[in-house]
């Protein structure tokens, strides 16, 4: 693949040297004034992109050694030869103006300074070090959102350090859907089978405002040839073009609506009667509690007419096998509300009653390769650390895979963790309150952040690591499952922009050498690589030349999946979730927030074109956001009306936490009484100049606080006042 | 000799901005110049509401009045329909921004000339297919030969009852899905 970019004949009738500008981001203009010149030489490369946590394949073609263009890779299962606006945005971050050069520190009136790479990594040293005699490895954490190489250089280097306190962002994300799916299925996720679909109701999820192109594809296919697609969510969002039908609905009350769904399969007797004999286990419990959540009662608490969800569940029991509830993502019920692992658990219960599960046409477990076991003469195995990781036991039911890192806010505050890594993530402006990430790193012997920027979560670190950009680095194999399954691999297409800066495992490697357990990491990245790729049966030449690779059939069959659960069974019931201290039986859970009167719901919701707060300040995207007003607050007309409020006017919100002034979009789009905020905005960092001061932060509006036994955020448990601002 | 229109369906697009973000590297724009706009519309009232997202660029119009405004003749249509820019004639004038009834022509400010879509073209053809096209991750974009009627958009035309954004208008070889 690499030096061919006439690939996909864009330049139809060049060659792979093709004359062409020589560098730099000239104009148009300038572009084919220079054209003449025959100067330039184009290059392409594979590679994975960062703009979101999908890692589609790419192919990038330099011009010059510069960056020209971006196209999706066609072999990719989550491009399939596209990719989204945010993927040609991201591309473009090693130009970006934004970025951290060079490896800072916090000086004494708390600004920052350049320091070398040697004198940051001995003072981290010195201070973990420190920290370990003090208080044990016990007091260190990390908090990433996962990459190819972050997820494993980060928990190895804590796990090396003593520490099991290794955490992903997903109680901010998808915990306690992933948590919820896991004890009803004893897999985190599943898929709907699309192209044969008959029927998808997507709870709060939206495909077109959090994008991977193969589900868009794979939605627009199933909406062409007929499929119903319903859309249950307070706001009618981008996905709506391939819908059949919204349900506008109170936020946070899906569970209601599920089980109501539920209460009309059972009491009418439309369920799979062979599925939940053979195959589950705790079905008669769920049947004689689910007997009391009838269409009545859930349009008390959710607000969608009875008649409504009566017909979804007779559609549904009509297109059965071949249809499902989609498994959401962070939407709804990822981290939203204190009933969003149940919701989860309830999405699965109405698939079950469906029995959709492994079916043609409904909800898919599929599974994942993985690398192999390596040689430990070479990588040498890190002890088991001796403590629990921190938060396991509160919260027993999150992901072991994530955890909670709120666990880590709550633990600075009460000393037990004294020293914070963040590789990769923005905790502090996006994990929860702001505010309170604040007042916890602060109690923090030592904080460090690896990033390309300077992030709020770098403004409140001692030191501040520079990593390159995504395509100047090569990362470890990326495996991924489904229905075939793959490996491919980050590889740097470009030179490095800035020579201070460095790849996470040079850094991890670095960090690992300064705090003395620099034996645990006598290897490269390019050697752990082809290790891992020879184990299963490719090499690091050959994925970095291909860019992706298939690897042995799974040989995926239609059919009623092993459930990996204690039981082996599909779970109605979970002893797990009972040990909790929770009702082990798929229920009803509220939400936890309700508006007083004259208060409004506020929900929160991702735009095609950003990733969470990573992406504010890149130059392509924020035009966008600026040029189409995109950080406005979403008002229904009607509410705007009887405030007073029109298209454009300032408001000003306020909750029990916190105020703050934003433009209003008046639309036709949202369900009266509810608020609708794209939750990208509000940048505090003066670093980011043009992230800084656009928009409002949701998290400032919500209180601390987490989901019981799961260690969620509960992100949309918040009820805010509005008013105008008189101009 | 060919005879290139587009076929956008709105009904397909969730607007993603891949195209104009895609249009904007392989054309090295400016973060802030773009030669595609988006058009969000809404129809009905809650809860019975359409929302659409409604792609506009140039739309290469076989009657384009860019093209019969410009004093110096820089705006042309090639032999095969795709209306370009003589940068070297161009005097920014911006005629033609006036003249230009769907809002498609952008002033480049590094040369001040007023440039457009035209494409992708390159050494005398068009992309194939332009890049907007090729980067759609929903396939609501089709490029292609409106003179032959077995070509893709032929058939989606016909099928789809696809129609110009302003009818007969100018002419236009942009068609919409709405």
């Amino acid at each position: 693949m690499r030096c061919n970019p006439t690939r996909r004949t864009f330049l139809k009738g060049t060659a792979a040297t093709a004359v062409l500008a020589a560098g730099g981001a000239c104009s148009l203009g300038a572009w084919q004034r220079e054209q003449a010149e025959a100067a330039g030489a184009l290059t392409s490369g594979p590679s994975l992109c960062n703009g979101c946590s999908s890692k589609c394949g790419l192919v990038a073609t330099t011009r010059d050694g510069r960056l020209w263009t971006v196209e999706g890779m066609e072999e990719h299962p989550y491009s399939k030869g596209t990719l989204c606006g945010r993927g040609h945005g991201t591309a473009q971050w090693a130009y970006s103006d934004g970025r951290l050069t060079q490896p800072m520190k916090r000086v004494e009136d708390g600004s920052f300074a350049p320091i070398s790479w040697d004198d940051a990594f001995a003072e981290i040293g010195a201070k973990v070090q420190e920290i370990v005699a003090e208080a044990g490895p016990e007091a260190l954490a990390i908090i990433q959102d996962p990459r190819p190489s972050g997820k494993y250089y980060s928990k190895r280097f804590m796990n090396a350090l003593g520490s099991a306190n290794v955490y992903t962002h997903a109680a901010a994300c998808n915990l306690s859907k992933e948590s919820g799916i896991e004890q009803a299925t004893g897999a985190q996720n599943f898929s709907v089978d699309f192209a044969n679909t008959k029927m998808v109701v997507f709870i709060g999820r939206s495909y077109g405002d959090a994008i991977r192109p193969s589900s868009v594809k794979s939605l627009a296919g199933a909406a062409a040839k007929g499929a119903r697609v319903v859309i249950v969510d307070p706001r009618l969002n981008n996905t709506g073009v391939f819908a059949t039908d919204w349900v506008p609905i109170k936020p946070g009350t899906d569970i209601a609506l599920l089980l109501g769904i539920a209460n009309v399969l059972v009491t009418r007797d439309l369920y799979d009667h062979e599925f939940v004999e053979q195959h589950a286990v705790g079905f008669p419990e769920f049947a004689a509690q689910v007997a009391d959540y009838t269409p009545e009662w859930a349009e008390g608490i959710c607000d969608v007419p009875a008649a409504t969800i009566e017909e979804l569940a007779e559609s549904l029991a009509a297109a059965a096998p071949a249809c499902a509830i989609e498994p959401s993502w962070r939407a709804a019920f990822g981290c939203a509300y204190q009933n969003s692992f149940e919701t989860a658990r309830c999405v699965c219960a109405v698939n079950a009653l469906l029995g959709s599960w492994g079916q043609k046409g409904g909800a898919l477990l599929t599974s994942s390769p993985k690398a192999g076991d390596l040689d430990p003469a070479k990588f040498p195995k890190v002890p088991a650390p001796a403590s629990p990781r921190l938060g396991d036991e509160e919260y027993p039911l999150a992901l072991s895979g994530t955890g909670t890192n709120l666990a880590v806010l709550n633990g600075c505050n009460d000393g037990a963790i004294q020293g914070v890594f963040f590789y990769n993530s923005n905790a502090v402006q996006g994990y929860a309150q702001p505010a309170k990430w604040r007042e916890a790193l602060a109690k923090a012997k030592l904080v460090v952040t690896i990033d390309v920027q300077m992030s709020e979560t770098a403004l409140e670190s001692d030191y501040v690591l520079p990593e390159c950009t995504v395509l100047e680095r090569l990362e470890l194999p990326e495996f991924i499952g489904g229905k075939k399954h793959y490996v491919a691999l980050r590889t740097p297409v470009l030179e490095r922009i800035h020579p201070e800066t460095k790849p996470c495992d040079e850094i991890f490697a670095g960090l690992a050498e300064a705090c003395g357990v620099g034996q645990y990491f006598p290897f490269t990245v390019e050697e752990l690589a082809d290790a891992q790729l020879a184990s299963v049966g490719t090499s690091l030449d050959e994925v970095r030349e291909a860019g992706i690779v298939e690897l042995t059939d799974p040989e995926f069959a239609y059919g009623v999946p092993t459930f990996k659960t204690p039981t082996e069974k599909f779970q109605f019931t979970s002893e797990k979730v009972g040990t909790a201290g929770l009702n082990p039986v798929i229920g009803y859970v509220g939400r936890l927030v309700e508006p007083a009167e004259g208060e409004f719901f506020l929900v929160g919701g991702k735009q095609g074109i950003h990733s969470h707060t990573m992406t504010m300040n890149l130059e392509a995207l924020n035009a966008i956001s600026r040029e189409y007003g995109l950080e406005r607050l979403w008002m229904a007309t009607s509410d705007a009306e009887s405030l007073g409020i029109a298209d454009g006017d300032t408001v000003e919100v306020e909750s029990s936490e916190a105020t703050g002034q934003v433009t209003v979009k008046v639309t036709e789009r949202l369900k009266p009484g509810v608020l609708f905020l794209p939750t990208h905005y509000g940048s505090t960092s003066p670093y980011l100049t043009r992230a800084q001061g656009l928009g409002i932060n949701m998290m400032d509006f919500v209180p601390l606080h987490l989901e019981p036994k799961v260690g969620s955020v509960m992100s949309q448990e918040v009820a805010v006042k509005v008013r105008k601002v008189e101009g | 000799m060919a005879r290139y229109g587009m076929l956008i369906n709105t009904k397909k697009c969730v607007g993603c901005y891949a195209c104009r973000v895609a249009c904007q590297m392989v054309n090295s724009l400016a973060p802030e110049e773009s030669f595609i706009s988006f058009n969000e519309l809404e129809q009905g009232s809650y809860p019975n509401v359409y929302a659409e997202v409604v792609p506009v660029q140039c739309m290469h119009c076989e009657d384009a009045p860019c093209e019969a405004v410009c004093p110096t003749h820089a705006t042309y249509t090639t032999d095969s329909g795709v209306v370009l820019v003589d940068e070297g004639k161009c005097i920014g004038c911006k005629y033609c921004m006036a003249a230009c009834p769907y809002g498609a022509r952008v002033q480049i400010e590094e040369t001040g000339v007023i440039e457009k879509c035209r494409f992708c073209w390159y050494e005398g053809e068009p992309g194939n297919p332009p890049r907007c096209v090729n980067t759609c991750i929903s396939g609501a974009r089709i490029f292609g030969d409106l003179d032959d009627p077995e070509s893709e958009i032929c058939r989606e035309i016909a099928r789809t009852n696809a129609q110009p954004l302003a009818g007969n208008l100018t002419a236009a070889k942009i068609y919409y899905v709405r």
